[in-house]
């Protein structure tokens, strides 16, 4: 094996061109990855979908929820009406003597968080309905938040979960357990629940549950606000870190819907979808952002990272459709789930949905993250090598007139490499990701009224700390342009490698932070112009992350409080790490690019003291991984 | 519960007294019904017969079925308990098990008996045998029960029967269970084939798979002992055979043509009108106890075709647990005779006539009830005069898995004991497949409440016998007590290993079914005089338990007082990793290819010597062509020596160039 | 950074040693009593805990042995008997942790010890037959102590509490020792080594030769066939003493087939970073018997090759032979990593000869970040299957044997170099 490299790596160093290239490779695997990314929605890059596990024969089962089941939904409907404006406590004593009345075992559970200086508590509600002849070896969840994401009252959806709750009771055909939760909120409720369900909370915060049931196949949610008739089911299927559900069950609602409701479905709050390319790419496009900001958007978003899939339903448009057909759609969905017999594990659980009907997955749409990641590793690798050439460790701008007589040398630059002094750099380098402690750990735990504040004087210190590092590293170190060219390559193959790995967890967040990084891929000390210093670094502060994040801030117009605090929020109660991936990858690595391009190198080359080099060569080469 | 019992215990008695005198009446049946709350009724049917050991030896059974029979003498068996369930018993508002869970099982199938042997493995051959035939003769797949799903439970399990001492010495226990199996009508047809009137006649024709397995909780047991009269007659080999099951009245109701619950015309609801939105289109329901009225046509969809003749006339075949308040419609010439105990009564059927009870509806609560009482309220003081109110268990019991993902999780039982006054002892015993790694040490038992975690007053004694990989399952028997009225969660770890991918099921990602936990309640005082070790003697029993339990198996088992009651747990459903199963090739071709990488390399490097890159011959194009110039050369000049000597020939040479 | 603590000089001063020491505990013990859920974390890892080193099962199997139950009727504990009544000496783990967290620093002290001796002694550059041209360049024994102890693996490792630790401290101790030019107690502590992982046992060879070649003049057997003789049958002594005294703690012989058949047979299928597992989880019924033969020749048949080859140079056989070992055994691990990394260090004087440091320590590094990210979706997300996992450790397997091979290709140009000192910086290439 190390013969077959040989060859080309020799050649790599040999040719004086080669290392020339890099900057231009780069750039073309960011743009061929962008390009890449907006052919996806064609037909050709595109694909229907299809239902790939055949036990869920969605739409195949008659549903007969209706006829009185609607005189009983309008009871419910007046009792939920009823407890509006009461406390969550006399809430749930209601639903439980009703559910009670149904003969349903019902458990409650109390929960509280503790988020930015704010109290987030309540009271989760459930009942569980024993399969007939099953052996609580698995269940299924019907979801029912009082009040939806955004806040309003879902009382539309609460009636509808007991008028099921009492029509699923009378069939004898269930093979797992049903569970109705009903929970205060959309977000912390939930969480609350399913993490004590796994046993995964932490139980000074959130109780555990009184009575348990089997293995969860499945969830849905309940989002019903609006009082008016409706025409198609918007179905939510984001969840927490970018997590989707496996589009079976996707396809399922989807099917029976529009099977025997003759109901239309949409996405991503695409109401008007004509499956054109424009449409199709907005709703890729939303879909990738909710990805990458890897919020929870609803009460399934909590099942999802325990491999439960689930989706949430909201009615949209207006039509003719009312509860019962909604009510329907859930019957014929739990119908589905009820009929697997393993858990969903036959289809996609990484795509890209753009309609309804039409995804692209992972192996498609992977390599444009990737290529955008592989940018990094390149110009990481051609710096290394680069850094190793003897004279050639001027800027590129020298390499030309010097290639002469690095051609006359080959033979001798090729297995020789001059010494690499990697302890400032490798130091500097695990420094920046030290550093990037600070702001996770800020703006996770500053109480609310602080955030804010917290946050300006962070920009404030983040735009005038690359100078003030590069100048005391000019002051106490003067680098080498070696040295910068290391510092350059380990930060960007730290970038590569985290966004690659990140690729495979959560793409759009890895695809949107490389993508505001690249610009990092091409910053190099400007030792003699001033100007191209001065225009890099307006640049590189313009994507710098807390630039950006005003920058969406001001866009969605939400305030920066809201943004942080509903950051520090989904840190807190969902797990969320996209905070993590901002401050503990980008942010370092914007830091090293910045004070690479302050960098004032001295002009001639001089490749360091060489003890110094020698003994901390280490760093890289007997211990790999030390970074 | 106790009423049930005694009054059963009643009935036998006489029955046995009346059979040691009359040889006549060696077969009894008798059914139970019992409403309980939320619209389910309890129907136990239980058939009884039996046959002297004398005769039995002589291959002389007479209401003995022989098919069983001749299965049991070749494999040795001395006693059998044989278990069909389905379904979970919902102990929380149908309160105590009938027959005190002693005629129960696991969801699945569940088998143990004692055999004759000298040895533990002429043990094992004969419980080979015995599955095998048994699972011939049920159409269960119990061959399956092999030697990972066998266990020698060594305290959960007494003999019921009475044995001779010379026998009990070696007589071994083996307990095996089949979590996955589907209980089915495949199932009961061969047991009613095992009853002297197969279900043609007597309570048994009520007996029908469509009702039976659409039952919410169902068990069929075998249990045949060897049974001495205590007045020192002839001791009689005896089989019972029991089937409980619980109907849910509303689901048994619809007839059969039309199963499906469409929702009710609307004026046929039962709201409640004391609601103020109450309307015609606006109901409010109230049918928790709408389903009290029911009649045996109704429920099995036939009536008893009259009594069975082998029958003894003087155990009443039906009989039916209610207050004595209720009226009850039955057919005519059948005889109704209230037990004294007011909330039972028995029925004596016509031989031939068919038999009809019919119960009507309750009359409504005369007062409609207050507006601010809730409904589950008015529920339960209706139920209060329409059923025997249910007698709460001696302890409640539900286990589930914690954590998630495949890689580890733990087991945690949550152990309940309603009695304000009495603690209770019990054995719980769990047999696991083999990949379920336990870790024993990691086994902790809690009051709820109580901070400290490992609480040594609650478990006495623990029988461990760790699972063997591919060979045997785990087998865990913890002996410990809840104190009163208090809640004690009992949790351990364990471990998911990842098997050969030829050992997975077709439905691998479904996960692995995993036997519900026995749990037995010992007699009150009956587990202290055994307890010789307790708190740190965990560590001792279960050394003295699992040290000579490798060896000798159910040899040595520990005696304890008849069992109290005993109940079992839910079955829990185990996911582990699994493979890729389309990957065989690939995975050996990439594997190999990377070690041949390696070793390719290595070789390379060790066998091929150094030189500087000018050195040594050419690689590439260029030596090869020398070479051929080389071999070309000799050729090339014998010709031109060749011209030389013919001189003027030359051209013909230079032609056969 | 590490090579921070290095000072310039052949030697190292005692008082950095010291603090290098103090340094590296300190901050073991900080991981271990600061972050409280970190060991059981890591413990729990499959990339630091197998089924034959993890340390849950040492608990386990102890708790069995002090209920006098048989740890090994049982498919859980898999490591050696006499850890049983080494760890019962302790004081109960889930009462006073503390000391289990002294016994496993200590033992990384004493393997950092071990490996500085071997670097002082300067083996690696200069052994009995071979004298490199390059010896003078070569980092303080300090440096390479200073390598092991803050490398993530071993700190990873010992947190992790993975009984591996004891190997890795027996065999640097073998090494130091034969180098000492102490063969008996270098015998001695192979055979610990083998008798705690089994395959150490293959090291025996270099290590005879190392000892030999190292022997003090004074009491030296000339000829190598005694010599070997000798010292095979000490190595064959003291484990047969091993496997009495196991005998007599355990009671019967059961713990043969448990602890060494285990790693034979791969009985146990728990994934890791090896090359083994998934391909018997996936092998054929009727070929696993003959696949498992064909791997263990395979891991065999390096060391005659090597020790053939690279004669001169017994040290670096060695080295090699932990490398390989690292890729291919049957449950490797990190720590194995974490051994052969520190032994690397040892050969700074033919660095500039390699070719691949940068491509290895990319290759290890994005393996090590996206190792657990895969496994993590197998299975926990459930959104990966096994393959996402396996392809990464083949991966893992490829970057570490072009270690290997680049290590083994500087060390034989460096060889050749004596012969040829016109060569030295001139391209070359093998024939």
């Amino acid at each position: 094996m190390p013969s077959l490299i040989s060859r080309g790596a020799s050649r790599i160093r040999r040719d004086p061109r080669i290392l020339k290239l890099p900057p231009y490779l780069s750039l073309l695997c960011i743009l061929v990855g962008v390009v890449w990314l907006f052919l996806l929605p064609k037909n050709e890059y595109s694909r229907r979908t299809y239902i790939s596990e055949n036990a869920l024969l969605p739409g195949q089962v008659h549903t007969y929820f209706g006829g009185s089941d609607q005189n009983v939904f309008r009871a419910y409907k007046h009792e939920v009406n009823a407890l509006v404006h009461q406390s969550n406590i006399e809430i749930n004593d209601k639903l439980e003597s009703i559910l009670k009345g149904l003969g349903l075992k019902v458990g409650r559970q109390n929960f509280t968080y503790h988020s930015a200086g704010h109290v987030y508590s309540g009271e989760n509600t459930y009942a569980i309905l024993q399969a007939p002849r099953g052996d609580a070896t698995e269940a299924i969840v019907l979801v029912a938040a009082w009040k939806n994401a955004k806040g309003e009252l879902n009382r539309n959806g609460v009636a509808l979960l007991l008028t099921l709750a009492r029509y699923f009771k009378r069939w004898s055909l269930w093979s797992k357990d049903i569970i109705f939760l009903l929970t205060p909120d959309s977000i912390a409720g939930p969480q609350a629940w399913v993490d004590a369900y796994h046993d995964a909370h932490d139980s000074s915060r959130v109780d555990s549950l009184p009575l348990k049931s089997g293995a969860l196949q499945g969830a849905v949610a309940i989002d019903y606000v609006r009082e008016d008739r409706f025409e198609s089911v918007h179905i939510v299927y984001d969840g927490i870190n970018g997590q989707l559900p496996n589009l079976d069950l996707i396809n399922s609602v989807v099917n029976i819907a529009g099977g025997q409701m003759g109901m239309g479905t949409g996405l991503q709050e695409m109401w008007r979808h004509d499956d054109k390319y424009p449409d199709r790419l907005r709703t890729m496009l939303r879909g990738m952002l909710k990805q990458g900001l890897g919020l929870a958007s609803g009460p399934h978003s909590s099942f999802i990272p325990y491999h439960v899939d689930a989706v949430t339903l909201q009615p949209f448009g207006n039509g003719w459709q009312d509860e019962m057909a909604m009510g329907r759609v859930i019957e014929g969905t739990f119908r589905s789930l009820n009929n697997l017999l393993e858990h969903l594990h036959q289809s996609f659980f990484f795509y890209l949905l753009m309609h309804p009907h039409r995804f692209v997955s992972i192996g498609t749409y992977l390599p444009s993250a990737m290529l955008v990641a592989a940018n990094f590793t390149i110009m990481a690798i051609a710096l290394w090598l680069k850094s190793g050439q003897p004279g050639l460790t001027s800027t590129s701008g020298k390499a030309e007139n010097k290639k002469s007589d690095d051609e006359k040398s080959d033979s001798k630059t090729s297995s020789q490499t001059v010494e690499r002094d990697l302890f400032l750099p490798l130091g500097f380098v695990t420094g920046c990701q030290f550093l990037s402690v600070v702001p996770l750990y800020l703006f996770n735990n500053a109480p609310d009224g602080m955030l804010t504040l917290a946050f300006i004087t962070f920009a404030a210190l983040n735009t005038i700390l690359p100078h003030l590092s590069s100048h005391l590293l000019t002051k106490y170190y003067t680098p080498t342009i070696q040295q910068y060219q290391l510092i350059k390559s380990f930060s960007l193959l730290l970038l590569g490698m985290f966004l690659s790995s990140l690729a495979t967890l959560n793409f759009s967040l890895a695809l949107l932070v490389g993508l505001l990084a690249c610009p990092l891929t091409f910053m190099q000390p400007w030792p003699r112009s001033p100007v191209m210093r001065g225009i890099c670094m307006l640049l590189l502060d313009a994507v710098a992350p807390t630039s950006v994040l005003v920058a969406g801030a001001v866009y969605w117009d939400v305030s920066l409080g809201t943004v942080l605090r509903e950051a520090a929020f989904a840190w807190d109660v969902s797990g969320m790490y996209s905070p993590v991936v901002v401050w503990c990858v980008w942010w370092p690595a914007w830091l090293a690019g910045s004070v690479t391009v302050l960098g004032k190198p001295p002009p001639t080359p001089s490749s360091g003291p060489k003890r110094k080099g020698e003994k901390k060569a280490e760093g890289v080469e007997g211990k790999p991984v030390s970074k | 519960m106790r009423r049930f019992l005694s009054f059963i215990f009643v009935s036998l008695l006489s029955s046995c007294f009346i059979q040691s005198t009359t040889a006549s009446a060696d077969y009894h049946e008798q059914l139970v019904l019992r409403p309980l709350p939320l619209s389910a009724l309890l129907a136990s049917f239980n058939f009884r017969s039996n046959t002297t050991l004398s005769a039995f030896e002589a291959h002389n059974f007479r209401f003995f079925p022989r098919s069983l029979g001749q299965i049991l003498q070749h494999a040795g068996t001395r006693e059998l308990h044989l278990r069909f369930s389905l379904g979970r018993w919902d102990a929380e508002s149908w309160g105590a098990r009938p027959w005190d869970g002693a005629r129960e099982g696991g969801t699945g199938v569940e088998l143990w008996a004692w055999l004759e042997a000298e040895t533990d493995d002429e043990a094992d051959h004969k419980w080979l045998t015995l599955t095998n035939a048994l699972s011939g003769l049920f159409c269960a797949s119990l061959n399956f029960i092999d030697g990972t799903r066998t266990t020698r439970p060594v305290m959960s399990f007494q003999p019921e029967g009475d044995h001779p001492n010379s026998t009990v010495t070696n007589m071994h226990l083996l307990y095996g269970v089949l979590p996955h199996e589907v209980v089915c009508t495949e199932n009961l047809t061969p047991f009613l084939k095992l009853l002297p009137c197969k279900g043609k006649a007597g309570i048994a024709s009520l007996l029908d798979g469509h009702k039976l397995f659409d039952a919410s909780w169902q068990s069929m047991a075998i249990d045949v002992r060897p049974v001495c009269p205590a007045d020192g007659g002839e001791c009689v080999l005896e089989i019972e055979q029991t089937i409980d099951m619980v109907l849910d009245i509303e689901r048994s109701k619809r007839p059969r043509g039309n199963p499906i619950p469409r929702p009710l015309p609307g004026h046929e609801l039962h709201c409640n009108s004391s609601k103020p939105y109450h309307a015609g289109d606006t109901c409010f329901p109230v049918d928790s106890i709408a389903h009290q009225d029911w009649s045996l046509s109704q429920l099995f969809g036939k009536t008893i075709k009259g009594t069975c003749p082998l029958t003894d006339p003087n155990t009443p075949p039906v009989c039916l647990q209610v207050p004595d308040s209720r009226a009850v419609s039955i057919s005519e010439g059948a005889v109704e005779k209230k037990n004294g105990d007011r909330v039972s009564r028995c029925f004596d059927i016509p031989p031939e006539a068919d038999f009809e009870l019919a119960l009507p509806r309750p009359e409504a609560p005369t007062s409609p009830p207050a507006q601010g009482e809730s409904e589950d309220g008015i529920q339960l003081l209706i139920e209060e005069e329409v059923l025997v109110k249910p007698e709460t268990p001696l302890l409640y019991a539900e286990r589930s898995f914690t954590g998630h993902g495949q890689e580890r999780g733990g087991v945690q039982t949550i152990l309940r004991n309603p009695s304000p006054d009495t603690a209770v002892e019990f054995i719980y015993m769990e047999s696991l497949p083999w990949f379920m790694r336990i870790y024993l040490h990691t086994m902790a038992a809690r009051v709820e409440g109580q901070a400290s975690h490992d609480n040594p007053s609650l478990i006495h004694e623990v029988y461990y016998r760790p699972a063997v990989d591919r060979a045997r399952g785990t087998q865990l028997e913890v002996r410990m007590r809840v104190p009163p009225a208090s809640t004690v969660f009992l949790t351990y770890d364990f471990e998911k290993s990842i098997l050969r991918y030829t050992e997975y099921p077709p439905d691998a990602n479904r996960g692995f079914d995993v036997a519900a936990a026995v749990i037995t309640i010992l007699a009150p005082g009956s587990g202290s005089e055994s307890s010789e070790s307790d708190g740190a003697g965990a560590g001792a029993g279960a050394g003295a338990g699992a040290g000579a339990g490798a060896g000798a198996g159910g040899g040595q088992q520990r005696r304890f007082a008849a069992a109290a009651y005993s109940l079992r747990t839910t079955s829990l459903l185990c996911s582990l990793p699994t493979p890729d199963f389309s990957m065989p090739y690939n995975v050996i071709i990439f594997t190999s290819t990377a070690i041949a990488l390696c070793f390719g390399g290595m070789f390379n490097i060790l066998v091929r010597r150094f030189v500087a890159a000018d050195e040594g011959p050419k690689v590439g194009l260029g030596p090869a062509l020398t070479k051929l110039g080389a071999r070309l050369r000799p050729a090339f000049e014998r010709l031109v020596r060749r011209k030389g000597r013919r001189g003027v020939d030359g051209v013909g040479g230079e032609k056969d160039l | 950074m590490n090579g921070g603590k290095a000072i310039v000089g052949r030697t190292s001063t005692r008082t950095a040693v010291l603090n290098l020491y103090l340094g590296a505990a300190v901050l073991r013990l900080a991981l271990f009593t600061l972050f409280r859920g970190l060991p059981d974390l890591l413990t729990g890892r499959v990339e630091i805990s197998t089924p034959v080193t993890s340390f849950k099962r040492l608990q386990e199997g102890l708790f069995l042995y002090n209920h006098n139950v048989s740890p090994y009727d049982g498919g859980v504990y898999h490591q050696a008997p006499l850890f049983l009544p080494l760890f019962s000496l302790l004081p109960d783990f889930s009462t006073l942790p503390v000391f289990t967290y002294l016994l496993y620093i200590a033992i990384d002290l004493l393997s950092a010890n071990a490996l500085l001796k071997i670097a002082d002694a300067g083996e690696a550059g200069s052994s009995a037959l071979f004298t490199s041209l390059r010896r003078d360049k070569r980092w303080s024994g300090l440096v390479v102590a200073a390598v092991f102890l803050f490398n993530p693996f071993t700190i990873a490792t010992c947190i992790g509490r993975s009984t591996s630790v004891f190997t890795t401290c027996a065999i640097l101790h073998a090494v130091a020792k034969a180098i000492a030019g102490a063969p008996f107690s270098a015998m001695v502590a192979l055979s610990f080594a083998a008798y705690l992982s089994m395959y150490p046992l293959l090291l025996l060879p270099p290590l005879v030769l190392l000892s030999f070649d190292r022997q003090l003049p004074a009491r030296a057997t000339k000829s190598l066939a005694q010599f070997a003789t000798s010292h095979v049958a000490i190595v064959g002594g003291v484990l047969a003493a091993l496997f009495g005294m196991s005998y007599l703690i355990t009671g019967s012989w059961e713990f043969l087939p448990s602890t060494y058949g285990v790693q034979l047979t791969l009985s146990d299928l728990a994934p890791n970073v090896g090359l083994w597992w998934y391909f018997f989880v996936e092998m054929f019924d009727s070929f696993r018997s003959f696949f498992l033969a064909v791997f263990w020749m395979h891991l065999s048949c390096y060391v005659g090759a090597l020790t053939l080859r690279i004669r001169r140079q017994p040290l670096v056989v060695i080295t090699l032979l932990m490398g390989i070992f690292n890729i291919f055994k049957p449950y490797p691990s990190i720590s194995d990593s974490s051994l052969f990394l520190a032994m690397i260090p040892l050969y700074r004087h033919v660095f500039p000869l390699m070719r691949y440091t940068f491509l290895v320590a990319a290759i290890i590094m994005y393996t090590t970040f996206l190792g657990p990210a895969f496994y993590h979706l197998w299975i926990y997300a459930g959104s990966g299957n096994a393959n996402f996992f396996y392809a990464i450790t083949l991966v893992w397997g490829l970057g570490l044997s072009l270690l290997v091979c680049d290590l083994t290709f500087a060390v034989l140009r460096d060889e050749w170099e004596v012969e040829r000192p016109e060569m030295v910086g001139k391209d070359i290439r093998q024939i």
